[in-house]
């Protein structure tokens, strides 16, 4: 049976995913996070891992048999089943009780020996039972890139037009940022889609400059400057320059100036439309 | 044998029953779904979804009197899978002085006067998802609980002995369950949940005492239906998604349930399912005896962002040009605040309580017309995170408000499949700049907000888990931030009254109730239960 995995999955102390790209909530809410790894730190092959384990899917397919089996399904089953075998003429196979019966070819290499022909399915008697194996992994494989979106990946996002992102950006940036700034940002992110992101909403880390700060006005007067670590309707957590912090309850009487240093790129995100967005970071791609 | 708090080691066993004190839970049908006083009786307390409660002995003028009467914490649980530790989002229900808390595959009895557990109840599944668990379902002396992998579990509600098990859905199909189920009359309404592989959605009815199925709705048509106008073919219907993992809410005079239902599949690649998609996203009205549908209305026509029409549409009477209308009004997870007549369906009010841009009008029903340049694309794609998700909103008759904890932000949702015939998710989506979480107070009239508090982050706010609220006749309204806070607001305006910081975000359901003469205010916040009432 390809049936789920029930072991407390999940060596080490990195649990489980990110993003909201699930329907329901997923397990990063900052009251679980302590010892979690950022699901986008993990590379891909963990973030498939952990995805197949929380969604419960079976055993990891055979990538190396999936890729031989390929041109098989393609040549003999394609054409009723369609070339991801999402259906065709005849039945989607991802949600396939045959398939999802199977863990490693050893429910469906003896199916598909035998085939259905009362329901017009040819029998495939006449290939090897690896080969037969090696289709089954493809099945597997199509599965799992549908159903675990761990695996899923970003296509080439670059669509947009660089001369036109070029005009956005000396019409909109360049009243906070000098041309400096946009010198090789390209080689400062791994991919287009880390640009896209690191563009728009400048990561705080390591980065002073970029923290919130505020001033705090207590009661009797005393005030503190620094950068905010925490703030609540309660209380504000402020680290002054000398790196001392400050822990002040917000009683009647305090108050509380915030500045954020990202308030622009945030109004930003509010109003920033689809084409701007692929236009500037089709520009800034080329600033390598 | 006494057990200790704390007790509940892993076990083998099913069940570990305490012997010197077996209680007499027994709950009248007809009280089931009635104002929750000395009882929690479904889900939401009632069937109208309001979470409100007329009781009134903890007022604005004591609640600096609140203390801690007991804590329950779940110990011995540890990860699930996928899920490095219990986080309890159910609403426990309470009846006979006995509270039934669950959380994925545990199911525990509580001695309500002390947070003592009576029985525990431990299931072994094959599979399904350990995200949540929102709470079980009570008749007479049973006891309803769902399992990640689709069983209908019937207990004795006494004693935690198992009556009888059904399987409704396959989990290798990824389906699984999460819902509380709802006890109408003799049904015992079931949702299911799973958007993984393009499955539809359904909601069955069951038999109270035998188990057998009585009927069947699909959240997608079949063949002959005419919604499937709304589908290029029956196939992609039949694949349409539309899970019914929340509970819904039920009239007894119309003996009509409403339903949410959630998001179409595939769930972010729209472009191999041209059309509406009905009847994903929308809020059905059922007959509870047969299944049938009366009306449909739907708040997210063609959705490709997972906005998964799952909070609860609450239930109210209000005079509206002298005339009483009967109105069924939802904070939808898409950002739009939708008021309904329940007796038709009919729309009074759809207006966006968060800011968004994605929508071009409204078609002659009032439903949102989406601009396709807002769907996810290759190059990506801004639009609104969740407004809103399963944490429940609330309703006061007092003030006439609909009260949700909403969140504003932006994600940028990438298409990650863009053949013609995508499966699957097909796309990804993710925040982007700040989100904040934000206490609406909305007049259902009108969808304007009378009041609003934002609350102080630096941190993002999950959009995914979230405070839910309560008000009581005494003007309170009980709910917490993401910060470890209960905070207890003045329901008519943004005025804290109190607020305690705990070990955890409240992160299942706040109920109130009225316990040998005391009222109780009780909510889950991560492993642990809580019960709060005034100092002596």
């Amino acid at each position: 049976m390809r049936h789920p995995v029930f072991r407390a999955m999940l060596a080490g102390s990195f649990v489980v995913l990110a993003g909201f790209a699930i329907s329901q909530e997923m397990p990063t809410g900052d009251q679980n996070s302590a010892q979690q790894k950022p699901y986008q730190s993990m590379t891909t092959d963990q973030r498939a891992a952990a995805t197949r384990s929380f969604l419960g899917l079976g055993p990891e397919p055979d990538k190396a048999a999936a890729k031989r089996g390929e041109p098989l399904f393609q040549r003999n089953c394609a054409f009723c089943h369609g070339q991801q075998a999402r259906g065709a003429t005849g039945a989607s196979l991802i949600t396939s009780d045959e398939v999802l019966g199977d863990d490693h070819g050893e429910h469906l290499v003896p199916f598909l020996k035998k085939g259905r022909p009362q329901n017009g399915m040819p029998a495939f008697a006449a290939m090897s039972d690896d080969q037969l194996s090696d289709i089954a992994e493809f099945l597997h494989l199509q599965v799992e890139d549908v159903a675990n979106r761990g695996t899923y990946k970003v296509l080439n996002i670059l669509v947009g037009d660089a001369a036109e992102g070029r005009a956005y950006v000396n019409a909109h940036c360049m009243s906070c940022h000098t041309a400096d700034r946009f010198a090789h940002i390209a080689s400062q992110f791994r991919s287009p889609e880390q640009l896209q992101r690191g563009w728009i909403w400048p990561t705080r880390n390591g980065d002073g400059s970029l923290s919130t700060t505020a001033t705090v006005k207590t009661s009797d007067g005393r005030i503190a400057v620094g950068r905010v670590t925490q703030v609540s309707d309660f209380r504000i957590t402020l680290v002054d320059r000398a790196g001392q912090m400050h822990v002040i309850d917000r009683e009647p009487g305090v108050e509380v100036q915030i500045k954020d240093p990202l308030a622009a790129h945030q109004e930003l995100i509010m109003m920033l439309t689809n084409n701007d967005m692929h236009n500037v970071t089709a520009y800034l791609e080329t600033l390598h | 044998m006494r057990l200790v708090n704390g007790f509940c080691a892993a076990v083998a066993a099913a069940i570990l029953a305490v012997t010197t004190h077996v209680p007499h839970v027994f709950l009248d049908p007809n009280i089931i779904g009635k104002a929750p006083i000395t009882t929690w009786t479904t889900f939401n307390g009632d069937y109208r979804g309001q979470r409100y409660s007329t009781l009134n002995q903890i007022r604005p003028a004591n609640v600096n009197r609140l203390e801690q009467r007991w804590v329950f914490k779940i110990t011995g649980i540890g990860a699930l899978r996928g899920v490095p530790a219990p986080v309890i989002k159910c609403t426990p229900l309470l009846v006979g002085g006995v509270l039934y808390l669950t959380i994925p595959d545990h199911l525990w009895a509580l001695d309500a006067r002390t947070g003592n557990p009576l029985w525990h109840y431990e299931w072994v599944d094959h599979g399904g998802h350990l995200i949540g668990q929102r709470g079980v379902a009570i008749w007479k002396s049973t006891v309803y609980f769902l399992t990640p992998d689709n069983w209908l579990v019937a207990l004795n509600a006494n004693t935690g002995q198992e009556l009888w098990r059904k399987n409704y859905a396959d989990a290798r199909k990824q389906y699984f369950s999460t819902a509380a189920p709802l006890v109408v009359k003799n049904h015992v309404i079931v949702g299911v949940g799973g958007d993984a592989m393009d499955m539809p959605g359904f909601l069955d009815s069951f038999d109270p005492v035998t188990g057998k199925l009585q009927w069947t709705w699909w959240s997608t048509p079949r063949k002959g239906d005419p919604a499937l106008k709304t589908w290029p073919n029956e196939t992609t219907s039949e694949h349409g998604g539309g899970m019914t993992w929340m509970p819904g809410t039920y009239d007894p005079e119309l003996n009509l349930l409403y339903w949410p239902t959630g998001n179409t599949n595939p769930v972010f690649a729209g472009q191999g399912r041209p059309g509406a998609n009905l009847w994903t996203e929308s809020i059905v009205a059922l007959n509870p005896d047969t299944g049938q549908l009366k009306w449909y209305y739907q708040v997210s026509p063609h959705d490709t962002h997972d906005f998964d029409n799952t909070t609860a549409p609450i239930l109210f009477d209000r005079v509206v040009d002298g005339k009483t209308q009967r109105l069924v009004a939802q904070a939808a997870r898409n950002g739009f605040f939708v008021t309904l007549d329940r007796v038709s369906g009919k729309y009074l009010v759809m207006k966006p309580y968060v800011p968004l841009d994605y929508f071009s009008g409204l078609t002659p029903q009032g439903e949102p017309i989406p601009i396709p340049d807002k769907d996810p694309t290759v190059g990506g794609s801004i639009n609104i995170v969740n407004a809103t998700n399963w944490q429940a909103p609330a309703y006061s008759p007092k003030t006439g408000l609909v009260y949700v904890n909403s969140v504003e932000g932006k994600a940028i949702y990438y298409l990650t499949d863009d053949t013609a015939q995508p499966s699957g998710y097909g796309g990804t989506g993710d925040s982007i700049g700040h989100v904040q979480r934000v206490l609406q107070a909305i007049d259902p009239l009108t969808g304007k907000a009378v009041w609003k508090h934002v609350y102080p982050n630096l941190n993002n706010a999950p959009t995914t888990v979230g405070p839910s609220i309560l008000t009581t006749a005494s003007n309170l309204l009980i709910t917490g931030d993401d910060q470890k806070n209960v905070i207890i607001y003045s329901a008519d305006k943004d005025q804290i009254l109190w607020h305690h910081e705990i070990s955890a975000n409240e992160s299942g359901g706040v109920i109130t109730y009225l316990l040998d003469g005391k009222q109780y205010i009780l909510f889950g916040a991560g492993d642990s239960l809580y019960a709060w009432s005034l100092s002596r």
